[in-house]
């Protein structure tokens, strides 16, 4: 039984299509949903929890679907929304508690301290929750999530507003519960996070889905090499044989790939010193996903990264 | 069913660990019986303490039931609501469960001002009569607190949740039979009065005295307006 399976799911909100054609099949792994703000991965994550209704297409959940058969998707599924919704003056266990009853689980109170355990959160169990630092709250929600021990789990942004050593925790917890077959579909825009745990990654913009594959095989999509430019001046083409440009970041980077990184650096720097464009420094590195998603999906001004020569053009006209 | 006792049970806790909201609930009620109910200069009744606790009584669930669908905005803002939705249990015992509370937290508002009712002097009241008028109560908090809830349900923020209840509370109340008997009100605010909901259920509690028991109107309303926010709430999409 296919865990997740879409096809051609689409919603609009009035004439704007937030999600455009959706086809995904998700088995046992780790499937991470990229995209920048507003690219629709909420939306497919709504849709997929049966919280929204598709306005074409469809959507099943372990062979049920979503739409006719809801309430029984309901039941193969936890959903832990972006927002930490735990109540602050119930204490953990009581949070947990809630659910378990909620889910109506057998033998109970065993499932509750099961959840807690398993997010180390034994020990502070019975403090109100009012106490506990960002990342318990999320380790909380996970433990409420797991409580009836479900099929498939739908993460949106679950490491959002964490620090560092949170992060590696939650993804740490999250390979545990794949390796015991559970499938996790996970939203976020962390791409190094995705990148270090996803089994696979579909990026999304606008809807659509631009690529999807696994991390590995996104990464060698562009090349050998990425070489990363700060300038002073603006970057444009057309650009010197096997340097391909992959976009503009902020602070005046420019991002190129090619396949013998270390050899065309003097071949670039030359190339662009040549045109005006004063560089800051240069630096070259094995491809990452933060790379793949600024080759595939194009900078906006409301989006994701940040377009230098469009920052530019703009100073100049003021 | 078990479903409702247990978001009772989280929406109760929550309530019971705030200690200001609990003291709040229980003086609110009394100041109003104190200073209006003594200190209104009245030329209809000798014993206006009588007539105006059903009043009192009633106003105090529509200000608690109205309130309490600002916990539902809550819910929706903070992601529980998302949660919840997401859960194989019955959507319309989140409904039902916001109305266990809601009512229950509004009656026991209402004892408060019932014990100081009494003390004031108030005489009307035997046994069977504040029995039934806990009844006339819990269906007029069961009615207005399905009717907010479904209401917030539809509202994206707190502003417009408080612009909602402002905008319903204070004439609700003030067009009812609440402050006057019929007899002394002109025309035609008797004739809005008598259609208002608030007035279905001081009106039922005041006949109590008389010994009539006359909860069609409210009764009836209360199972519509419920039968239609449990539709609402089995249908409803973020």
């Amino acid at each position: 039984m296919v865990p997740i399976e879409t096809s051609g799911l689409t919603k609009y909100y009035g004439d704007l299509c937030a999600v455009d054609h959706l086809d995904l099949s998700v088995g046992n792994e780790i499937f991470g949903l990229l995209g920048p703000n507003g690219s629709g991965k909420t939306t497919t994550v709504l849709m997929l929890t049966t919280l929204l209704e598709p306005t074409r297409g469809s959507a099943r959940i372990c062979g049920f679907d979503t739409r006719d058969e809801a309430q029984e998707v309901r039941r193969q599924l936890s959903y832990v929304p972006q927002e930490m919704a735990v109540d602050v003056k119930l204490t953990g266990r009581e949070n947990v508690s809630l659910f378990a009853k909620l889910y109506g689980i057998a033998g109970r109170d065993d499932a509750v301290d099961r959840a807690l355990g398993m997010m180390d959160l034994s020990e502070r169990a019975d403090d109100l929750v009012r106490t506990y630092s960002g990342g318990m709250r999320r380790r909380l929600e996970l433990a409420q999530a797991l409580v009836h021990e479900p099929k498939v789990l739908f993460l949106d942004e679950p490491t959002l507003g964490l620090d560092v050593a949170s992060r590696r925790r939650i993804w740490d917890h999250i390979r545990t519960l794949r390796s015991r077959g559970m499938t996790i579909f996970v939203t976020t825009h962390y791409m190094d996070e995705a990148d270090a745990s996803c089994d696979r990654v579909a990026i999304l913009d606008r809807g659509r889905v631009v690529a999807m594959d696994s991390p590995a095989a996104l990464r060698a999509r562009v090349g050998k090499d990425v070489i990363s430019v700060r300038v002073t001046g603006s970057v444009r083409g057309p650009f010197p044989e096997g340097i391909e440009y992959l976009g503009g970041r902020g602070d005046g980077e420019a991002v190129f790939s090619t396949d013998c990184g270390s050899e065309k650096v003097p071949l670039l720097f030359r190339w662009l010193e040549e045109r005006g464009v004063t560089v800051r420094s240069i630096s070259v590195h094995e491809p990452t996903l933060d790379d793949i998603f600024l080759a595939l999906v194009p900078t906006r001004e409301d989006g994701y990264g940040f377009d230098d020569h469009k920052f530019r053009t703009m100073l100049r006209r003021r | 069913m078990k479903e409702i006792v247990y978001y009772f049970e989280r929406d109760m806790l929550r309530w019971l660990r705030g200690r200001v909201s609990v003291v709040s609930a229980l003086i609110a009620p009394a100041a109003w019986l104190i200073f209006v109910g003594l200190a209104l200069p009245t030329t209809f009744s000798e014993h206006y303490i009588d007539f105006i606790t059903p009043g009192i009584l009633v106003m105090t669930m529509l200000g608690v039931s109205l309130q309490g669908g600002s916990l539902l905005v809550f819910d929706k803002i903070l992601g529980f609501l998302n949660k919840f939705l997401a859960l194989p249990s019955s959507r319309e015992s989140i409904l039902f469960g916001k109305i266990l509370f809601i009512t229950t937290r509004g009656l026991i508002q209402a004892t408060v001002i019932l014990v100081l009712a009494w003390a004031l002097g108030a005489s009307l009241f035997s046994l069977p009569v504040v029995l039934l008028s806990y009844g006339i109560l819990a269906l007029f908090g069961v009615l207005l607190s399905a009717f907010s809830t479904t209401i917030a349900l539809y509202l994206s923020d707190h502003d417009s949740y408080a612009a909602f209840n402002a905008m319903v509370s204070m004439p609700l109340f003030f067009t009812s039979s609440a402050l006057m008997p019929y007899s002394v009100m002109p025309p035609w605010l008797s004739a809005i009065a008598y259609w208002n909901p608030v007035s279905f259920a001081i009106d039922a509690i005041r006949s109590l005295q008389e010994g009539v028991i006359a909860w069609t109107r409210i009764g009836a309303l209360a199972l519509l307006v419920v039968a239609f926010c449990v539709r609402k709430f089995r249908r409803v999409t973020i």
